[in-house]
Order: C-alpha cells, then structure tokens, then sequence
C-alpha cells in the first residue's frame, strides 16, 4: 500500500518526512516517517482495524487523541521485550519495532469472536453474574478459560523482562503536572518567582493542544507563541522539565508518582544503559495540576466503528502527521470546537461536512465555517453508521434536544466520522486522594471542587476552555503557589498581552442520539468502548435496581480497566440522568483510582529484582562457605551454612558426619549471626530483670546466664546467653532473627516506660564474627590457638566468660553450649572472621575439626531437648508451656509478661505441653507439623490434641526423635499417641522427656 | 599458626567500572560508638578531652578535627571516626576518661562497611538510593543522616560536595554496592537540574 | 505516603522512614503497682483501644533516623499531622481541645488527674 490518499501531500508537524522508518504490524512492514506513532503510521498506511472490541469482538480502530484512547491498543515487542495493551496513538515508532493488534483470532478482519456480537441480546449488562452461574465446577474448568481466551487484552511477555528500570525520588516547591499552555505558563510564573519547579507530560513534546486551539497571542498562533517560552523554560536552572512522563498518582501529603517511559521510542538508549522506565517519586509543596481535557465521544448508533474518531483526534492527524483517516469526512458535534477539524480537514483537501445537534449555535467558528463554503446541518445527529470494517456511509437524522426517536433521515456517503460531545476536565489526580469535584454546567462535566492538599488547577483542567482566562489563571497560579512556598519569592512582571480567540457558542449536552429503526435494533451506543458497556446496559442495570452509580459500575463494569471513566464516566452518567430524571450531580460519580494510565511491573518493581530482590547479609565466612560447597539456609536474610556436602556426599550423610564429628571430635560453626547488644548503665541489671522472664541482677561478674523473653501477653518471643562483662554493664545474645527485633524492643521500653532508667543499648551484632567450637576435643583446639587465658575446666567453667587473645586474635570467649558438648563460642572482630576461622580448621585438623552447619545444629541441640524460639513455640507459647516454668521468676515484683501469665487462660489445665516423642519404628521420622489425634477414625475429622515441632534422625542415638506440643502432654509421659499422616498411613510414637542424650550434663561440665 | 588478618567486607571484589560516578570501598577508618546525655556536661566534657572534638549537638551535623571527626546520630548517641589502628585505644581511652559517667564506648569498627561515592553524580544516585531531597541546599558538606537505603537502614556523611561517605551495616556491604552499581550505570544519568 | 516530622531531631521525611507504634497513651499498669491487677484492667491495656474517625494519637519512632520515639496527632480522615510532641509528653492544649470522644474523655481524666 503507498500511503495514497491517507498520508497527505504536505504537513506534518511532528514528523521529518525526510527519515523513512520502517516498523511492523502484525507481521506486516509499514513505512512511516521519523516522528510517527503506530496510529498514524498505520492509518497512512491505508489500515483502520486495530483490534477486536472486549466481548463482542466488534473491529475498532484509532479514537483518541492521547491517553484516553480505548481501542487501539497493541503490544509493542517480541516475547520477553513484550509490552502490552499500550495506546497505539502514543507510541513512538522507530527502525525495526515489532507490533501487534490485541484480541483478534485469527485475524483483524476475520474474527471468530465476532459470534459474540451476533449473540449480543444474550450477553447483557451484569451477564458475568447472570450466565456461568451454573454448575459451579464449570467455572473453573470451563467458562473461565473460554471467556479467557475469547475475551480480554494483551499478551504478556514470555521470559524475564531483559531490561533494567529504576526509581528516582524528587522534591519540588511545585510540580506541574501537564506541560500544555497552562502548564508552561504556570511553571514559567512559578520558577520566576524563584520556585524549584518540576514540570511532567506525558507527550514526547511539550505544548499540550496548543497547535489545535483557536486564537492568537500578540500576533502569533498559540504554539508558535508557546515556542520560545518552552525552550526558556527548559533553560532554566531551577526547572526539570521531563517528557513521556505521567504523573499516574497523587497520594498523601502531595505525595506523587510519575511513570517516565525513557527508552521506549529508541532502544538505542537501553544499549546505552538507560532504564527502559523509570517511576519517580515525588514530594512537592504544592501541585499545579494542568492536565488539560480529555474530549468526549458521542453516543450514537454503532459509534465504535472504525474510523469513527474524536474530532480533536483527525485534527491531530492532520496537523502533527500530515495523515487523514479518509478523503469524505463528517463532523458530528454539540460544541463549536469540532469545527477547529473541519477547517484543518478542508484546508488539508480533504472533504467534509458538520453535522451539529444545535438549533441555532451563534459563536463566530460557526459562521466562519459556512463562509468557508463547509456544509453545516444544525438541529441534526448522525443515527446510524454503515459499514463494519470500516465507515461506509451515515444517516443524518433531524433533532431537536431531548428526541429519542428518528422522524426523517438523509444517507450520506462518508469515510470518516469526527465527533465531539465536549470536553472533560482531566481531574483524576484531583480526585485519587478525596480531592472534591463539582458539576459544572457550561462544560456538562465536572471541574475540580476544593482540596485539603495545596493543590490548584488550572487551564483546562479546571474547566478554563478560554486562552486568555488560562493564561492568566495559570500565571496567578504559578505565582501563588511559588509565594505560598518560599520565604521570599521575587516579583514576577506581568507580560503584556493581545489574545485574540473566536467568541464561541454554548454547548448543548447530547447523552444519546437516535437511531435508525426501533429502539436500539442492531444499534449500539457505546459508552464504555474498552468494556463494550452500551447505553442500554446502563438503562437495564438502572432498571434492574443499581441505582448507585457505584453499583452499575461494578455490575456492567463500566468505567473499569484502562479507561478509568476517561471517555466514559460522563457519557454514562448522561445516560443514567436521561434514565431516571435526575441530574448529574444527583447520580453524583465513580471513584477515580491512581493510575491515570496504566504503567509497568518493570517501573513498579524499579532496580529490585534479581540479586536486588531481596537484600542478602552476609557473614565474614560467606564466601568460605560457598567454596566449601555450603548449601543455604535463609535466617532472616543471612545466608547460613545449612550443611556442607562433599564429593559424592548426599546431604544427609554430611549431617550425619557433622553431627557425629561435634560429638566426637570438635566441630567448628559460624554463629556469627547472633544478636548481640550491649547494655550499660547503673540500671543496666535492674533493667534486664524486667525484660527477662529470669533474674539477671544476681548475675556475677564474667558469667553467663541463659534468659527467656516474653511480651506483654506472656508469650515467649526470644531467648539468649547475657554475660555480665561488668557490674553495670552486660553483653544479651539474641536469637539472629530477633537480633533488630529485641534491641529496637529494650529501647520502646526505655523509651517510653521506665524513661528514669539509666541505661544505654548499642547493638553490635555486626562488630563481631562469631564461631561455636563444640565436642570433646573444643578445648584442645582452644589451647592450641595459644590463649592468654587459663582454658582448663576448673578456671573456665561452663558458662563463664573471658576476654583475651588467641594468638594475635581479639577476642571474647563464652563458654556456652548448645549442643549438649564441651563447648565455647568465640568471638573477634568481624575483620579478623575469616582469618580466625581458618586458623581454627588449622588448629582443629590434628583433632579431627568439621565445620557444621544449621541442620547439624538443629539435631544436636533437639537431642538435647534445647527448644527454640519458632519451632517449639508459635507465639502463644508460655515458658510453661515447654517446660521451663522454672525460668520464670516468682519473687520479681514485675517483669515483661508477668501480669498476662497468671491469666486464667495461661494457667489452665489441659494445654499443650513440650514432650519428647520416640515412634515404634526407630527409623520413622515424623514429619515435621504433623497432628497427633485424640483418636485414629477412618476419616476426619479427628480431635487433634498437638502438633510436631522439631523432628530428626538423630545418628547420635541411631533412631528418630522429636519433640511436640500435646495437650497435657506431662501427664502423659510413657503414653503412646497416634499421628495419621496424608495416605492413610498412621505413625505412633511414645511421649518420653525431651532430653534424649546425656541426661545428667556430664558431656557439658567436661 | 594463622595470624589474624584484616578483610573489608567488599574483599576481592573488583570496583564497579562503567558507573558515572566512582565508587569504592573505604576500609582504613576505625569507629566508636560513644552514648552519653548532650545535657550531661561532665560527660560532654570528657568526650571532648579525649577526642579533641566538641561532640556536634546539632542533629546531622559532623565535627572534626585532625584524624578525628564525630558524627551526630541522635541527641545521645555519636559515631567517632578516626584511624582504624587508633579505634581500640581511643575506645579504651574513652572509656577510662568516662569511668563513672553514665555512658557507653564501643568499638565497632567491624560494624560497618563505608562506601564513598565520589563525582558530579553522587547527589543524584543517592536520590535514586534514598526519598531524601539532596538538591537541598541542607544537604552540604559535613550533613549526616541515618535514613532507609534502598531496602536497608543506612547513615551517610557529606565529605565534600560531591563526595559522599555511605555506612551499611558489614552484612549488607554487597547488597550496597549491588544497588549503587545499578543506579549509577553509566547511561542512567537523570542530570537533574543540571543545565548545559 | 505520609510526611512525618520527628519532634527529636526535626527530621523531615517519608513514612518509612518512621515505624508507628499503635495508639498512644495507654499506660501500662504494672509499672505503677505490679499488685492487684484486675483481668478487666489487664484486657483494656492489651486489647481496649480507642479507634476514632477523625483526630487521633498515636506512637511513632524515628526508626531510621535518630531512632526516638514519640508521639504524633493525626486526622484519620485527611491524614493530616496535627501535632508531633514528645513520648511523655501530653499534645498541644490547641490539639486536645479538638479531640472527640473516647480521646476528650481520657484528656479529661488526665486533667482531672494533675489536679
């Protein structure tokens, strides 16, 4: 196809005819120039069908001018670079982009969901609640996949996104959003006065719809005269301008955010290393919100076929890409600004008439447009459209407000159908945090109201269709708003001005224009076009009792999806005035919900993916691991060894090897994760009495004392070996978990109850490195390092404490187990982890030392019967409830907890209680969770009385063991209790004490 | 028998090229964290004593004198920088000089990983880092501040106008430099506010 | 996303930069008298909270900042801060004289309390 006779001979003001580009288009190479978008491109091409409507399938085209277009939507890019649902009418074209049309199958022309439209009667208002109500399995296996095939947007992208996108923070005094003749003029006025100022458009260009207004500004058209202020503008120092940028919301305290389509219109930039998007985030003192209006379709019979456009929609296609979307076009309008495109569509050649629903319009474009020799038809509405795949003719019916019926109708043969019902004030980030809008009859729409944020509007956005109004209602705004902000803004001159602007007849509001033949017979007047939601579905849902506007939205799902009631919303509500008699302002609105347009999971998710997605801590001996062959256990986010497998080494059999080498010989752990806290001051002690559920001021000097923590409700949240370094100053280990958890928990305390004490908390878990030396062999190793400190029994007893070095290492040395072994956890500076590690391997080698990881730690410690926080307790655990009542101090007058624990609820018989389990079969390992039952039945349901809360081969006993939470499970002990696992399959295990291994401590004390 | 040898926690790894702004690690300073009352004067006092340095009272503000600079981080709670090799005896020396005022010295030099961020861009990639507004002319050399990063708690020093010293806890040293190493890819410049 | 100033430090920023700690001004009974608590006391102090529409007070930690907490004011409806003061301290006289239902009866109590 050459183009002939869609791309005209001359004109153009966004395109370089000198640069062919060339793109495809469902497989088709298009040609178009430097400048095009895919909906000019493509219309010059000679090509109107972009898409299949949602549920009917219907061929649509191009409607809208901007943001506000339905129909054309196509994904842009092949598998993993695909983007979808993106508005063909402002994506950029360029050398070699790949595109496609949505939701046709198997082609544009020839749809086999256009059944649907054949069918319309049975897919009414609310058919998604009315059909597929029944069986209910079938909505699952059947109605949904088909209604998902058949229906809906897009495709995604296969494979992960290849690209990079980021978030950016911005402050300003004052962000304008809209870079349109009110824009500009109140940022210029705004950053004069000495504001920083933060400008947004969603256009590649700045200038709004200046270059298709009316009227001239000393002499010069409005664009030309916008010209040179845009470039002083960019020019200044205290301005950030930013194109293809769209403020999508407004949040809290003129919170905003903008998506910023960097690299979309040329993928050079992402080769260079640009983000594809990026979203900003912004914090302005004040907004000025210029996002202009968006203009209104009319709802006349089948005004959704292709071809049939927004009048300012062909008056951009004419003027910026020199494109017509036929050679015989109609306007069809209730307002004087269509006539703007009748005369750029005449004076580019092309042939057209007006059709205007008014009696007697009496504005100046009006009488110039039958100077210019353009046929008019007043009193007129268009009532019906031929052709499918594209307009072939209409029928211009007489009318007079209020008819709802056809008397007498003339054909008339056309290409083109430019309509305009009047514009909306685009006020969605007025409204999507409680801005309030107000109903104003000259637009026949609504304009922003009041706002508790320093918000203003300006231009067309706040109804000011005049030039002369919105340049002086935007520079009043930029100045205020630069005054309310600073201390001292500057003076700004006032320009001199000559505007000169057609004087314009009133609008006349047309919610609904009759059609050819019986009430709405083979017609439908669109108002939802994305959602195929008709003027009759809104009557019938009015009549099926959704009175609320809220309700009929949600029932014919009017006003949803990208179209966020864009050209929609007061269509709609047109037609529910006509329906019911009230006004407009009676039905009142929908809720405008951020985004304006829709924008990517790319930018939402900024630079936070892959090895960004979630933060990693690692430990001195990270990388160690890892060369050791490590597999990870998350902790929070630590990565912690888990286990280390050789060669030929299943899992399994390196736990088991580790296990046994701790009890053997000496395993070497890195701990390094624990929470460690230091805690001074001449309350320090009095201090940890209340935290702790046990006593800590009778600690002595040097020694070590295992503590459990509670909240308020008498839980237990955390435990941990305390030493006392000096009488008013202690070292708290926490589990690594809570390490964040428990400082920020000493300090709400501090903070806010007991302010009298004298304390100070400076958590330093990250100063030290720290490695559990564990089994018989630990001290020999600990010798071995050349200690400055009497290592013998006698002189360092469990749980006693030293500082010191080994060798040239700083270090502090608790003797502290939680294996059941000999056992010491050394500390140093995590500088040093590395080197301290390794010469602990060195040391330990002629001993038989093996690191160990979590696993072998979890089973050493479960043969022990040592709990931990998390595994043995939920969060309604009580220190009672696993057995260490004996830890929780009967003389302190008060401590975290104490009160909730003599709660009756926490005191009642019957709870469950911490056991040791062994099964029958010593090779059966419970798994983990697994519910123990009052009584094995056939099926459920079956009274549960306790749960599995740490479960292993233990290879040190050479069977399984595990411990759980029965109910009364102390009075049980020698019981034997039945666990029905999934398959039938039911597991007994007899309740024991929950210490398997060294019952008596001797290992310990060694 | 090994002998105890320093590794930063960025050890081994190479610095970020094809960044717009420099970034590297900065292993040689030592860190005290030092607790105590602004309106303790025996306190206030002794600190400077030993210091040499007037503790900075105004909230995110630095002073520094010779090796020594003293980080404002809340109204009882500073961070001395200085040699690495000096960390362990000014700790001690603090301490000592502190004996019987209600306070805190401890060492954490191992605590923290700094990472500078150095050239025209440095502002800018800390606002791709941070929601803070670092065009503010507030945000001058010698400004401190503990603020979320990215995903994590950070504290981050002025040094000069486009240099500027960010402190992660050791753990998240990769996860930092990860992140800024995207933000600052060469090709993602925004220059904001940046004419010419 | 809330703007919060921290009374403290003066520190100005995004709420997530803060970490709110729940209703303010519930004071915990053990600390005065650990004896004689009654369940009825012990519930209202774990559980009992007021829940407005409108002017409300709550706690609120400079979490990544200089790490104090405090108290602020906020308007459940506009969200907007009334007040930011101190953790010990009561808000503003201006504030509570605008505070409604259960919060103009526990300022009352406090009143009659000091006096």
């Amino acid at each position: 196809m050459t183009g002939k006779p869609y791309r005209l001979a001359e004109g153009g003001s966004r395109i370089d005819r000198a640069k062919r580009v060339t793109f495809s288009f469902d497989g088709r190479d298009i040609q178009g120039f430097a400048g095009d978008t895919v909906a000019s491109a493509v219309l010059a091409s000679g090509q109107k069908v972009f898409g299949r409507s949602y549920k009917y399938h219907r061929p649509r085209g191009v409607m809208g001018l901007g943001s506000e277009e339905m129909n054309a939507l196509v994904g842009v890019g092949a598998d993993a670079k695909r983007e979808p649902n993106l508005r063909a009418n402002q994506v950029e074209i360029y050398q070699g982009m790949v595109s496609e049309s949505q939701n046709r199958w198997p082609s544009l022309t020839f749809d086999i969901g256009g059944i649907n439209n054949k069918l319309s009667r049975f897919f009414p208002g609310g058919f998604y609640y009315k059909t597929f109500m029944w069986p209910k399995a079938f909505w699952k296996h059947v109605y949904e996949p088909v209604i998902r095939k058949a229906a809906g947007l897009g495709k995604a992208a296969t494979g992960r996104d290849p690209d990079n996108y980021e978030h950016m923070h911005i402050h300003a005094d004052v962000l304008v959003a809209g870079g349109g003749l009110a824009g500009i003029l109140a940022a210029e006025a705004a950053a004069k006065a000495g504001a920083k100022v933060v400008l947004m458009d969603e256009n590649p260009v700045l200038g709004g719809i200046a270059d298709l207004t009316a009227g001239m500004i000393n002499g010069a058209c409005v664009a030309d005269w916008l010209a040179p202020k845009i470039a002083e503008l960019k020019a200044m120092p205290n301005v950030h301008v930013l194109v293809r940028t769209t403020v999508v919301g407004h949040y809290h305290h003129n919170f905003l955010m903008a998506a910023e389509r960097v690299a979309d219109h040329d993928p050079s930039l992402l080769a260079a290393g640009a983000p594809r998007h990026r979203l900003w985030k912004i914090r302005a003192s004040h907004v000025i919100m210029a996002t202009g209006a968006l203009e209104r379709p009319i709802a006349f019979a089948n005004n959704d076929r292709p071809n049939v456009m927004l009048a300012s929609a062909v008056r951009a296609l004419v003027g910026r890409y020199g494109v017509s979307p036929g050679t015989n076009g109609v306007v069809f309008t209730n307002n004087d600004d269509a006539y703007l495109t009748a005369f750029a569509l005449k004076k580019a050649g092309v042939n057209v008439q007006v059709v205007d629903s008014r009696a007697r319009p009496d504005g100046e474009l009006v009488a110039r447009a039958q100077e210019e020799g353009i046929a008019v038809s007043l009193s007129s509405v268009i009532s019906a459209v031929e052709g499918t795949l594209a307009v072939k003719a209409v029928k211009i019916a007489a009318y007079r407000k209020g008819q709802g019926r056809v008397i007498t109708e003339k054909r008339v043969e056309c290409d083109f159908i430019a309509s305009s019902g009047g514009w909306n004030p685009v006020l969605h980030i007025w409204a999507h945090n409680a801005g309030k809008i107000k109903f104003d009859d000259g637009l026949q729409s609504f304009r922003p109201d009041t706002h508790n944020a320093a918000m203003t509007a300006v231009g067309a956005a706040n109804g000011t269709m005049s030039v002369e109004a919105t340049i002086a209602e935007a520079q009043a705004a930029g100045e205020a708003a630069a005054k309310s902000v600073l201390k001292k803004a500057k003076a700004v001159k006032a320009e001199k001005l000559e505007v000169k602007e057609p004087r314009r007849a009133a609008l006349e509001s047309l919610w609904f224009a009759p059609a050819t033949g019986a009430y709405n017979e083979g017609n439908k007047h669109f108002i939802d076009f994305q959602n195929d939601v008709t003027a009759a579905d809104l009557e019938l849902a009015q009549r099926e009792g959704y009175e609320s506007v809220e309700h009929t939205k949600r029932y014919t799902t009017y006003g949803m999806a990208t179209d966020q009631g864009k050209t929609s919303n007061i269509n709609g509500l047109g037609v529910l005035s006509e329906a019911t008699g009230k006004t407009i302002p009676q039905i009142g609105t929908t809720t405008f919900r951020p985004p304006y347009t829709p924008y990517s999971f790319g930018a939402i998710a900024g630079s936070l993916t892959r090895e960004l997605f979630l933060p990693v801590r690692r430990t001195a001996v990270y990388q160690w691991h890892i060369d050791k062959g490590a597999t990870w256990e998350p902790v929070g986010q630590w990565r912690r060894a888990y286990t280390y497998s050789g060669a030929g080494e299943t899992k399994h059999q390196s736990i088991t090897r580790e296990i046994l080498a701790v009890r053997n010989k000496v395993g070497l752990l890195d701990a390094s994760t624990l929470g460690k806290i230091e805690i001074k001051g001449p309350d320090a002690a009095e201090f940890l009495d209340r935290m702790y559920t046990n006593t800590f001021s009778t600690l002595k000097v040097g020694k070590c004392r295992y503590g459990l923590m509670a909240n308020e409700l008498g839980f237990l949240t955390d435990d941990g070996v305390t030493v006392r370094l000096a009488e008013d100053h202690f070292l708290m280990h926490t589990t690594s978990g809570g390490a964040d958890r428990i400082a920020a928990w000493l300090e709400e305390w501090l903070q806010t109850e007991w302010t009298h004490y004298k304390v100070f908390v400076t958590p330093v878990t990250e100063q030290w490195s720290q490695f559990g030396l564990a089994g018989p062999k630990a001290r020999d190793v600990l010798a071995k390092l050349a200690p400055d400190f009497d290592v013998s029994n006698e002189a360092f007893p469990h749980m006693s404490f030293k500082v010191g070095k080994l060798g040239g290492f700083p270090v502090r040395v608790f003797r502290i187990s939680f294996s059941g072994e000999q056992s010491y956890e050394i500390a140093t500076p995590a500088g040093y982890g590395l080197s301290l590690w390794k010469a602990f391997l060195e040391a330990g080698a002629e001993f038989g030392i093996e690191p160990y990881g979590t696993e072998a730690l979890h089973v050493l410690r479960a043969e022990k019967g040592y709990i931990v926080i998390g595994d043995e307790t939920d969060g309604t655990t009580t220190a009672e409830d696993v057995g260490m009542g004996g830890m929780v101090s009967k003389k302190k007058a008060d401590f975290i907890g104490k009160r909730s624990m003599e709660q009756a609820e926490l005191k009642r018989a019957g709870r469950k209680q911490l056991v040791g389990l062994l099964t029958e079969d010593p090779n059966e390992v419970l798994p983990d969770g697994a519910y123990a039952v009052a009584e094995v039945k056939d099926k459920p349901p079956m009274k549960m009385i306790g749960q599995v809360t740490s479960t292993y081969m233990s290879p040190t006993l050479g069977r399984s063991i595990a411990m759980a939470l029965i109910e009364n499970g102390r009075a049980r002990m020698g019981e034997t209790i039945s666990f029905p696992l999934e398959g039938g399959k039911v597991v007994r295990a007899k309740i024991t004490d929950t210490v398997f291994y060294d019952k008596d401590g001797g290992r310990i004390n060694a | 028998m090994l002998e105890p040898q320093f590794e930063p926690a960025l050890a081994g790894r190479a610095e970020p090229a094809n960044t717009y702004i420099t970034l590297r690690e900065i292993s040689t300073r030592g860190m005290i964290d030092l607790r105590g009352h602004t309106s303790d004067r025996k306190f206030m006092a002794a600190a400077k004593e030993v210091l040499g340095v007037d503790l900075p009272k105004a909230p995110r503000t630095s002073h520094g004198f010779g090796d020594v600079k003293v980080l404002w981080l809340s109204p009882d709670q500073w961070l001395v920088i200085c040699a690495r090799d000096k960390a362990p005896e000014l700790a001690a020396a603090l301490s000592k000089a502190l004996a019987g005022i209600h306070s805190l010295a401890v060492d954490v030099s191992d605590m923290r990983a700094i990472l500078r961020l150095e050239g025209e861009g440095a502002r800018e990639v800390m606002m791709k880092s941070t929601s803070l507004d670092f065009s503010d002319e507030d945000f001058a050399p010698g400004y401190v501040r503990r603020v979320r990063f990215a995903e994590i708690a950070a504290l981050f020093n002025i040094v000069e106008d486009n240099v500027i010293d960010v402190y992660v806890f050791r753990s998240y040293a990769h996860y930092a430099m990860d992140f800024l190493t995207k933000a600052a890819r060469k090709g993602s410049e925004v220059g904001l506010f940046k004419k010419g | 996303m809330l703007l919060v100033t921290c009374p403290v430090c003066n520190a100005t920023g995004d709420e997530t930069d803060f970490h709110f700690g729940g209703q303010a001004h519930v004071a915990r009974p053990a600390t005065a008298n650990p004896e004689g608590i009654t369940d009825e006391q012990q519930r209202d102090y774990l559980f009992a909270r007021i829940n407005p529409k409108g002017l409300h007070f709550e706690r609120v930690r400079c979490d990544r900042g200089c790490g104090k907490w405090f108290h602020a004011a906020r308007d459940t409806m506009t969200m907007e801060f009334k007040a930011f003061y101190g953790i010990t301290e009561l808000p503003p006289d201006d504030v509570i004289a605008q505070a409604k239902g259960g919060w103009a009866e526990y300022f009352a109590m406090r009143k009659k309390k000091q006096k």
